[in-house]
């Protein structure tokens, strides 16, 4: 008996010291989780990840390509046992961040200083950088060429203004099509917003969300509607904009570069072409950004922290950015020094995409501001379906930020 | 035999007997064990949990694990959502259009259905299969599909507008996915009242909403999205029906036609009675599903068409997983407010449309 029970403890030993010695030579197994998209974006990542293992045998990836992220990611937060490294949208990082769940980026992200200031701005907290962003989109004028000529006028210019813009659409108005379609988004007139000087909070941090220069824009976008040059994309027979303006419903839009996917291979025959949206009353142009980044768990620690790093490095340094950018889909990689190589690949006559990145914002609510969000919302669905004047509109969203802060303090 | 053991209790007997009993017990639980644990695992513990969560302040992605997951807060989320706070305006907007939603497909896919029923189970119809097959279709093609093909058709420039225009003179396309207006406020309107001729009252405000907009009736959206959902339940509905026609024996319809019933009072007499479990069923799933209405409204509604459309079990989902701030804690109070809602409305329907008959 004595002797079996040696004989089981020694195979025990022997068991442990050998899966010790293998675990030493065994890759350090990353999990990667993202958000499914297209079929040509997802098999990307695939070779991105490929790529990966081949130049870094001492790390393994466990890749996954969800098609349901957001949920399962929730899923995966609230269970505590969430992959190293993973994908954040721009809209979800103040809570995650405020969460806990991101591990701090700084100096563990590759020279950051060359990432665009917006998308910095977009994942940092605090004065911290958390993630680096992993790619981005940004809104821009998209117009119809042949709608241009037939109506007599000229393209859009470099110094385009909202009153040229107006004309324009005044002038491509017919029976068959409106000059621009107006989605009820917020995400749509807020690149106005914020072009016209307009802010969420001003530099004291009041609410300026009914500031004289924020009607002004919402006004201006709205006027398109209620002067008959323009119309929501529902009443054009279309479920978004891109819709609309692709089938020839209208002659402009505001669309970012998901756009230009979709466009060609829906619409091959469209002449299109795309602009920077016009200067604003302020001098000043603006426009929206959204970008997602690669971040790592705060709850990787020592090797497997920095193997986590040396992933999400991977994904967004100049090379990963220049594979971004050669791959050429939709996406614009998030890095100053490669927008040109993005450009060389899809084609130079979407510049005003890139252009648009050196003033861009990311139309981020901040923590807490969850109802302000909502109410902003319907502020624009109000003054978009006619049934509430604009100063009216804006004003009550910005009273429930005022509530908000209130009751912060 | 038990007879025999009761007049004459041995001690071996007695012990049998149990250990008889204990055996059925095992058996019958053992039997039943992989259904219960089924319903308790996804139904009874999630239901706990919602509840649970409803009290605190979980965002819903701070890992649980950690000292400061979340905090009680009584009931905050509710008051919040439902008392008084600043979101009281989303929840009852959604709660109305739920409401008529509701009142507008629970009677009409039941009647339809019923209707249906009895006229693919008539003897002399020919190719019954082919009707039966048809009237389910809808039922078992995903209601996603489903949604985009009635988005199609609906649409401005779709095919139910050309027929009208082909049918209807003068017609005017109607915008049947992004129109916003009730259908009560339209029909009214024809006769030129407005809210401003009906006087002070329809300006009173009740939860942050005004009486006016309380009394809208559904938008032509949200009725277009109910005539959708009555076309895809109501084939499910008849094949309920269709298999309880089925059990009413012929005899009962013979002795009737002896007596000189004609259709309709057999219809009325006999039918419509026998009937009665089945329809209480119907309509207690009915009401049940159309409460809970999520997949339709996710793919028709729009950023113009929202606060006509968003229905309360929307209205969870998007404040658990949508928006800048999504927050389980809230979500969940008013899925228990849902629940309860639901709970009130069946034991309602039980007491007024006959429950204690389906019970006989």
């Amino acid at each position: 008996m004595l002797n079996r029970v040696r004989l089981i403890v020694a195979v025990a030993l022997l068991a442990t010291i050998a899966s010790l010695t293998v675990a030493q030579d065994d890759p350090i197994v990353v999990r990667v989780w993202t958000g499914s998209s297209s079929p040509v974006e997802n098999e990307f990542k695939e070779t991105q990840v490929a790529a990966f293992e081949e130049a870094n045998p001492d790390i393994d990836i466990d890749l996954l390509i969800s098609p349901d992220y957001g949920t399962q990611i929730r899923a995966a937060f609230a269970s505590g046992d969430y992959p190293e490294v993973f994908t954040v949208g721009q809209f979800d990082f103040p809570t995650w961040q405020n969460d806990g769940l991101l591990a701090l980026g700084n100096d563990n992200i590759e020279n950051a200083d060359d990432i665009y200031a917006g998308l910095r701005d977009a994942f940092s907290a605090d004065g911290n950088l958390y993630c680096p962003a992993k790619d981005f989109s940004n809104l821009a004028l998209l117009y119809n060429i042949d709608a241009f000529e037939a109506a007599g006028i000229d393209l859009p210019t470099e110094d385009w203004t909202w009153d040229d813009m107006f004309a324009a659409a005044e002038a491509t108005t017919t029976e068959e099509m409106v000059g621009f379609s107006a989605a009820a988004d917020k995400f749509r007139w807020m690149a106005f917003f914020y072009a016209n000087g307009a802010e969420l909070f001003d530099e004291d941090g009041a609410v300026a969300f009914d500031s004289d220069v924020a009607i002004e824009s919402l006004e201006f976008y709205q006027s398109f509607v209620t002067e008959g040059f323009g119309a929501l994309p529902g009443d054009l027979n279309a479920g978004w904009n891109g819709e609309a303006f692709g089938q020839g419903s209208a002659a402009m839009t505001i669309e970012g570069n998901w756009a230009i996917g979709y466009l060609n291979d829906t619409f091959p025959d469209l002449n299109w072409g795309v602009a920077e949206l016009p200067i604003a009353p302020s001098g000043e142009r603006g426009t929206l950004t959204f970008a997602e980044c690669w971040a790592v768990s705060s709850r990787a620690e020592g090797d497997l922290a920095d193997a986590a790093w040396r992933v999400a490095n991977f994904f967004t340094n100049e090379e990963g950015a220049t594979q971004v950018a050669e791959a050429g889909f939709g996406v614009m990689p998030a890095r100053t020094s490669v927008g040109s190589l993005w450009l060389e690949t899809i084609g130079e006559q979407y510049s005003a995409f890139v252009d648009g990145a050196e003033y861009a914002i990311a139309p981020i609510f901040p923590l807490g501001f969850a109802d302000f969000d909502a109410a902003a919302n319907e502020a624009t669905q109000l003054v978009m379906t006619g049934e509430e004047d604009v100063a009216d509109a804006l004003e009550e969203a910005a009273e429930v930020a005022r509530e908000i802060q209130e009751e912060m303090e | 035999m038990a007879e025999a053991n009761a007049s004459r209790p041995t001690k071996a007997n007695a012990t049998s007997r149990q250990d008889q009993k204990q055996a059925d017990a095992i058996t019958g639980l053992t039997l039943v064990a992989p259904a219960v644990i089924i319903f308790v695992v996804f139904l009874i513990v999630p239901l706990i949990m919602a509840l649970y969560f409803s009290f605190t302040n979980w965002s819903g992605t701070r890992p649980l694990d950690q000292p400061d997951a979340y905090e009680f807060v009584g009931f905050d989320n509710y008051e919040r959502w439902v008392v008084d706070g600043r979101r009281v305006d989303d929840f009852y907007r959604a709660v109305r259009n739920t409401v008529y939603y509701v009142i507008g497909v629970v009677p009409i896919q039941t009647a339809l259905a019923l209707v249906l029923a009895v006229i693919v189970n008539q003897k002399w119809l020919r190719a019954k299969s082919f009707f039966r097959t048809a009237f389910y279709f809808p039922s078992i093609t995903s209601s996603i599909v489903v949604s985009f093909i009635f988005l199609f058709m609906f649409s401005t420039g779709g095919p139910i507008n050309a027929v009208l225009d082909a049918i209807v003179p003068n017609y005017e396309n109607i915008a049947w996915t992004t129109n916003n207006d009730g259908i009560f406020h339209l029909l009214i309107g024809n006769f030129g009242i407005t809210e401003d001729t009906v006087g002070l009252w329809a300006e009173a405000e009740i939860f942050d909403i005004e009486v006016w907009d309380w009394i809208a009736g559904p938008s032509v959206a949200l009725t277009t999205i109910m005539a959708l959902a009555v076309w895809t339940t109501t084939g499910t509905l008849m094949v309920v029906y269709l298999a309880a026609l089925q059990g009413i024996p012929s005899s009962v319809y013979e002795a009737a036609e002896i007596d000189g019933a004609s259709g309709f009072e057999m219809f009325r007499g006999i039918t419509l009675p026998l009937l009665a479990p089945t329809t209480f069923f119907v309509i207690t799933v009915g009401l049940i599903g159309t409460f809970q209405v999520f997949d339709q409204i996710y793919v028709l509604q729009n950023d113009q068409t929202a606060r006509t459309t968003t229905s309360v079990a929307y209205l969870v989902y998007a404040t658990a997983f949508e928006g800048t701030s999504p927050n389980l804690a809230e979500a969940s109070a008013i899925a228990i407010v849902l629940f309860i809602i639901i709970f009130i409305a069946t034991i309602l329907q039980r007491t007024f449309v006959g429950g204690d008959q389906a019970n006989t």
